[in-house]
């Protein structure tokens, strides 16, 4: 069987963290949801369809057939990137399994493969539009906050899927796990004394050669990517997924963290969802419950977005910085590239590659200062930023433009 | 616009962001050394001179100018282009 993987118009609303990213790369529990498709659908045979400014990052970055299927001589299946697949896709019949009007996946039999052959998404789409509907209950990815709210749930079905258990890396004898054993501990992973695993609520699972310092508090369901440092005294509460190479102290509940991304210092983030190269700077908190027990909205591109949920944190993109001390507002969404220094009440929304000073938006050094800022903090932790990376976030610059003009006028200088 | 009026714009723009007695201002001031200028203002002059003339500049050559005389300058550049 062949596997297409496509990203729907949807992707802009899950924004910021895909404007530099498939959908399908975002992670939920232990993996991302391409790893979960891929695992579930059993084959490697792998086409991908992404937006056109992300098609040479793609090809760069996988091994798979991008924006073009061909030999269609076998069954096929085709999926939504967003889709939280947790059992097998149903191959029994040829149709399209819709959540809503939502097009979930379709599988489509080997002898009709050829009327895709060759053809664009919008195309694709049309020939899936075109098949019997079935309707599914799904779990569909249509905002950051859908990822952050299954994620502890997600990293409790995903440990006791991949068998994996005990202790292969280093396990001081003064650390300890309170509650059952549900901890794996990678090959390389070192947990130093005075480290507490709490598996009372969920599994922790440590992937290779991370370290936890001394005093830290771990509380499962968690998953720790590798080459990930918690710093000493760090409190990871329940419900995170933190990815690869990342930097983590203070406190943290249930969030994500992309990889690659440090909040080294004090302060709280909690139901988040962060990207790659992010650095956080010393008390940078966000808030995640209003005072009056409310649902938190959030702007997604620009447009307020009631998430009918009560802990919602903060969404922030790859590269963004932020001072010490700063204090995010309930909900809020910081674009790609800001620059963000603390004052007053902050607004709930950043434009991607602003600068926010003195409560003003502002182009600040401009994109060619921040992408060499980029490649330092790349370079920091051995990753060089690739053409085609570069490219998309040159890409990014333009598509944001509009909104980032609008909001510097906003609270320009001069009025 | 002419230069008058450009240097008139600057020098008013700046005595808002920089918090200075517009009068105190001259071609020759230095926006760090004379006028006290921090970098963060800095960056705040370049988005006011945007908005005020309605232009758009290149922030890296922008934050090299360093006089009032020589910001009247680098935005007559734009406003002529």
């Amino acid at each position: 069987m062949k596997l297409i993987i496509f990203e729907s118009d949807w992707w802009i609303n899950l924004t910021p963290l895909s404007y530099t990213r498939p959908v399908f790369e975002l992670r939920c529990g232990m993996y991302t949801l391409l790893e979960r498709i891929v695992e579930k659908a059993k084959t490697r045979d792998i086409t991908l369809f992404v937006r056109d400014y992300l098609f040479e990052y793609a090809k760069k970055n996988y091994q798979y057939a991008i924006n073009t299927f061909s030999h269609a001589d076998e069954d096929v299946l085709i999926v939504d990137g967003r889709f939280l697949v947790e059992s097998d896709f149903a191959k029994d019949r040829e149709a399209v399994y819709l959540c809503g009007d939502e097009i979930v996946y379709a599988f489509v039999k080997k002898q009709n493969a050829v009327k895709i052959e060759g053809k664009n998404l919008a195309e694709i789409i049309d020939f899936m539009k075109g098949l019997p509907h079935i309707q599914i209950d799904a779990k569909m990815m249509k905002f950051p906050w859908n990822l952050v709210h299954y994620n502890g749930e997600m990293i409790k079905k995903d440990f006791s899927h991949c068998g994996k258990k005990g202790i292969e890396g280093i396990f001081s004898p003064q650390a300890t796990v309170k509650g059952p054993d549900d901890i794996y501990i990678a090959e390389g992973a070192e947990v130093h004394p005075f480290v507490v695993l709490d598996t009372s609520s969920g599994p922790i699972y440590i992937d290779k050669d991370v370290k936890i310092f001394p005093f830290s508090r771990i509380e499962g369901p968690c998953y720790i990517g590798s080459e990930t440092h918690i710093m000493t005294g760090a409190s990871i509460r329940e419900g995170n997924t933190i990815g690869p190479v990342c930097r983590v102290g203070g406190e943290i509940e249930e969030s994500i963290i992309q990889g690659y991304s440090n909040k080294y210092h004090d302060g709280f983030i909690g139901h988040a969802y962060i990207g790659e190269f992010v650095n956080l700077g010393a008390l940078t908190t966000n808030s995640d419950l209003k005072n009056d027990y409310s649902s938190v909205s959030v702007y997604v591109n620009g447009k307020i977005v009631d998430t009918e949920d009560l802990k919602v944190g903060s969404f922030i993109g790859d590269h963004t910085k932020t001072s010490i001390g700063t204090l995010f507002n309930t909900g809020t969404s910081v674009g790609v590239m800001c620059n963000i220094t603390a004052g007053g009440i902050l607004p709930k929304f950043f434009p991607s590659f602003t600068w926010y000073v003195n409560n003003k938006f502002m182009k600040g050094f401009g994109l060619e200062m921040m992408l060499k800022t980029a490649k330092a903090a790349m370079e920091r932790r051995k990753r060089v930023l690739s053409k085609e990376e570069e490219d998309v976030i040159r890409k990014v610059y333009e598509l944001t433009a509009d909104l980032r003009k609008a909001y510097i006028k906003k609270t320009s200088s001069i009025k | 616009m002419d230069r008058t009026e450009i240097e008139k714009k600057v020098k008013q723009v700046t005595a808002k962001v920089l918090g200075v007695d517009e009068n105190s201002i001259t071609s020759e001031s230095r926006f760090v050394e004379d006028l006290g200028a921090e970098s963060v203002q800095s960056l705040e002059l370049v988005a006011a001179f945007e908005e005020a003339f309605d232009i758009e500049m290149e922030e890296d050559a922008a934050l090299q100018v360093k006089t009032v005389g020589k910001a009247v300058e680098f935005i007559s550049k734009y406003l002529n282009k």
